[in-house]
């Protein structure tokens, strides 16, 4: 509905508002779907069970646990938000099944935080259909910020394109003249970093694509490794998850090549707390001094006031989880969320949030070190990130420094990669948003 | 014992698709989802009785031959633009082609070595989504079949459609398989099951007689794969894990594994659970994790119990003209 409004005359569309406007302030305010006088409904999916659950599975309590700690300080305009959490198994067939059930039986407002790119595209019909706002969608696809196909979603995380565009600069302003060998997952997302490195115009002496999945075979690390000591590479990029990243180090540690090659990590293939779970404390601490790309700051990092506010609400109101990067997201994704209720109104209804968040959303505060890009003409939210060196207990602190961080952001397209010191809007008082 | 004839047949299965069709015009959109679910369920499931309950053989693989009938579809409609009732067909033949050459393996084989291969293909065959770019990898192709028919009204739900689309389609399979069952095929195949010695010794191709049953098998778990693509709007190697293959034999097992009537019930119950489980712990209050883990425990106690007091399925009188008729 929203798209047809946009696309049609300017005239028209104003004498559209205008009248529903005339139209509205003469009826009793209509309460919208999932809004009572005195709750928000909101609704997620997530793994809580299966493979992918570990890790993914913390998030949700700790959306709640935000969420808590804002209404028992008078949650958002007199309202308490309430969460329904629903679990996916990380199968698009559940996630359909379960997102019906918010939508349809359980009412919810808008969806937030909704896991995988598969599942948010199996309900992504049903989702149009019914004009629901999906918010802050938690998978690195960039397809869907495409304002045309998903009207009412809003991505949040960088593109992987972005995530190598930005570390083809890093390698060429760091690793001049050093020879790189790629380790990328064979499939939609490692073709996305391709695309990236290429717009960059980085060099390799070896790509080494792997099948998704396929680092936990017998050889397939023994391939790996093989090819980059044939190559002669003295630097390597893993672009995959983190069991890739753990499988490698485990192959380059039988290979006696730890401390020889220079390691490179993305994003989502270089979380501390993963890590020393699959390759043991011992072999994390001999990684210390590779380099990951990161968005959100070092879940360790305890002079950053966001990370400290966020610890502290942690361990009020979430039973003793351990603080690590999923309980970061979740905490991050909440508190968007929070100001985009809040920036919907006193009466909120589906399109008044997505409008909140078009006009206001970048201006919110959120834990990233990077900009956010929402306009009316954009869904495109993080952009940026910052480079850090692994310390011995597998958590990032950034290559200038503790506290300082140097922020290179781009767009997944041709845009040049822009360096800048990293600022960003300061952590609200108490952690409890004013906007 | 008592025949109909395959027209008469027909009739009852139309009077019940419609009654089913003009019903979903009374209900919510969720229970026409829900409907949708449980006819492609049960033609899923059908599609084990034949093979389980007719030839005696065992498949853990069926999810598997459900995604070569999806993707097919998927593929077919995406580079060759035709329309989407002949991807159905094509779901059905790709999953007949598949079923055919493990058709061939499977005759061989028997019992525990059936089920290891046929699970080890379950376990294998949608990760391959990952070897080829045509196929989308982990995050699949999209599948949209477009908006129901304008001629229906703008008040024709998305998922009414998907499910008038799917109960027509498990009518003419019940009543294909239904016809096929009391020919002289469906006679040599429970010859085969009952005793597959005594059935070589009266002059049936054993080998054959398998095939057959696996690559028809395979067919009907290649359409229900290729409605199940339509009814998410895409495939995914995730959509067709071990857990979905598990499912259709738990269903089986529920509405007694050589009862073709019985893979409605079947159907209906796996559709219930998580609703059932949900209104559970809604009433008692369970935390996420309760609520999580709920369904696996319910179809267990289902399953379990099944086995142990109802061997053959639930007895269900009214739909006799489905049931195989027993001497």
């Amino acid at each position: 509905m929203f798209v047809q409004r946009r696309t049609k005359g300017g005239i028209f569309a104003a004498a559209v508002v205008a009248a529903a406007a005339l139209v509205a302030s003469a009826l009793p305010a209509h309460a919208e779907t999932g809004v009572t006088s005195s709750t928000i409904k909101l609704g997620v999916t997530i793994p809580l069970t299966g493979a992918a659950a570990p890790g993914y599975n913390k998030i949700p309590a700790a959306m709640n646990a935000y969420f808590s700690y804002v209404n028992a300080n008078g949650g958002v305009n007199g309202r308490q938000i309430k969460l329904v959490v629903k679990d996916d198994a990380y199968s698009p067939a559940q996630t359909l099944s379960v997102t019906n059930d918010l939508i349809l039986k359980d009412k919810v407002f808008a969806l937030v935080g909704t896991l995988g790119t598969a599942n948010n595209e199996a309900t992504t019909r049903l989702v149009n259909s019914q004009g629901v706002p999906r918010l802050f969608v938690n998978t690195g696809f960039s397809g869907f910020a495409d304002m045309k196909k998903y009207p009412t979603t809003f991505p949040l995380f960088p593109s992987y394109a972005t995530e190598a565009k930005v570390m083809g600069k890093y390698l060429a302003d760091n690793f001049a003249g050093h020879k790189v060998a790629l380790i990328y997952q064979d499939d939609d997302f490692g073709m996305d970093a391709l695309k990236g490195f290429s717009t960059a115009g980085t060099n390799f002496v070896a790509k080494i694509p792997y099948a998704a999945l396929s680092q936990a075979q017998e050889g397939v690390v023994g391939t790996w490794v093989q090819n980059i000591i044939k190559s002669g590479a003295d630097t390597v990029v893993m672009f995959g998850v983190t069991s890739a990243t753990g499988a490698l180090a485990l192959g380059l540690y039988k290979a006696n090549l730890i401390g020889k090659v220079q390691l490179i990590l993305g994003s989502v293939g270089s979380d501390g707390t993963t890590l020393k779970g699959l390759v043991g404390p011992a072999l994390t601490a001999a990684l210390a001094g590779s380099i990951a790309a990161s968005f959100l700051p070092s879940p360790a990092d305890a002079t950053d006031e966001y990370i400290t506010q966020f610890k502290a609400i942690n361990a009020q109101y979430n039973a003793g989880a351990t603080f690590d990067n999923n309980v970061l997201v979740g905490m991050n994704t909440a508190m968007l969320t929070v100001q985009a209720l809040r920036a919907a109104g006193t009466s909120p209804t589906r399109a008044s949030l997505i409008k909140a968040i078009e006009t206001k959303g970048s201006t919110w505060a959120s834990a990233a070190f990077s900009p956010i890009l929402y306009s009316p003409t954009s869904h495109v939210g993080y952009t940026g990130y910052w480079f850090g060196k692994l310390g011995l207990d597998g958590n990032a602190v950034s290559v200038d420094g503790p506290g300082k961080y140097t922020l290179y952001t781009t767009d997944s397209g041709s845009a040049p990669v822009v360096k800048a010191s990293a600022t960003r809007p300061a952590m609200p008082a108490k952690g409890l948003p004013k906007n | 014992m008592k025949h109909k004839s395959p027209a008469v047949r027909l009739l009852l299965l139309v009077l019940i698709g419609a009654v089913l069709i003009i019903g979903s015009g009374y209900v919510d959109q969720l229970r026409s989802y829900q409907g949708a679910q449980a006819a492609i369920f049960a033609i899923a499931i059908s599609s084990i009785v034949l093979l389980t309950g007719y030839s005696g053989q065992i498949s853990l693989g069926h999810g598997a031959l459900m995604a070569v009938g999806g993707y097919a579809a998927v593929l077919c409609q995406t580079h060759l633009h035709i329309p989407y009732p002949f991807a159905f067909l094509v779901g059905t033949f790709a999953g007949g082609v598949a079923g055919f050459l493990l058709g061939i393996a499977a005759a061989r084989l028997r019992g525990p070595y059936l089920a290891g291969t046929t699970l080890a293909l379950a376990v294998g065959l949608p990760s391959l989504a990952n070897q080829f770019h045509i196929l989308g990898g982990e995050q699949g192709l999209l599948f949209d079949v477009g908006n129901p028919p304008a001629s229906l009204g703008s008040d024709f739900t998305q998922y009414r459609w998907f499910f008038v689309v799917a109960v027509i389609a498990a009518i003419l399979v019940f009543w294909l398989l239904r016809n096929l069952l009391s020919t002289r095929y469906g006679r040599r195949w429970r010859a085969l099951r009952a005793n597959p010695t005594a059935a070589a010794l009266s002059g049936i191709k054993v080998g054959k007689a398998k095939v057959l049953a696996f690559t028809l098998s395979s067919c009907v778990a290649g359409l229900a794969g290729s409605l199940f693509a339509m009814l998410l709007g895409l495939v995914a190697p995730l959509a067709f894990t071990l857990t979905l293959s598990f499912t259709l034999v738990t269903g089986a097992v529920l509405a007694g594994v050589s009862n073709l009537g019985g893979s409605i019930v079947g159907a209906v119950v796996l559709v219930a659970i998580p609703e059932l489980s949900n209104t559970a712990a809604a009433h008692f209050g369970g935390s996420d994790k309760v609520t999580a883990n709920l369904p696996g425990v319910i179809t267990s106690v289902l399953l379990i119990a099944t086995v142990l007091f109802v061997p053959n399925g639930p007895k269900l009188p009214r739909m006799k003209f489905l049931a195989r008729t027993r001497q």
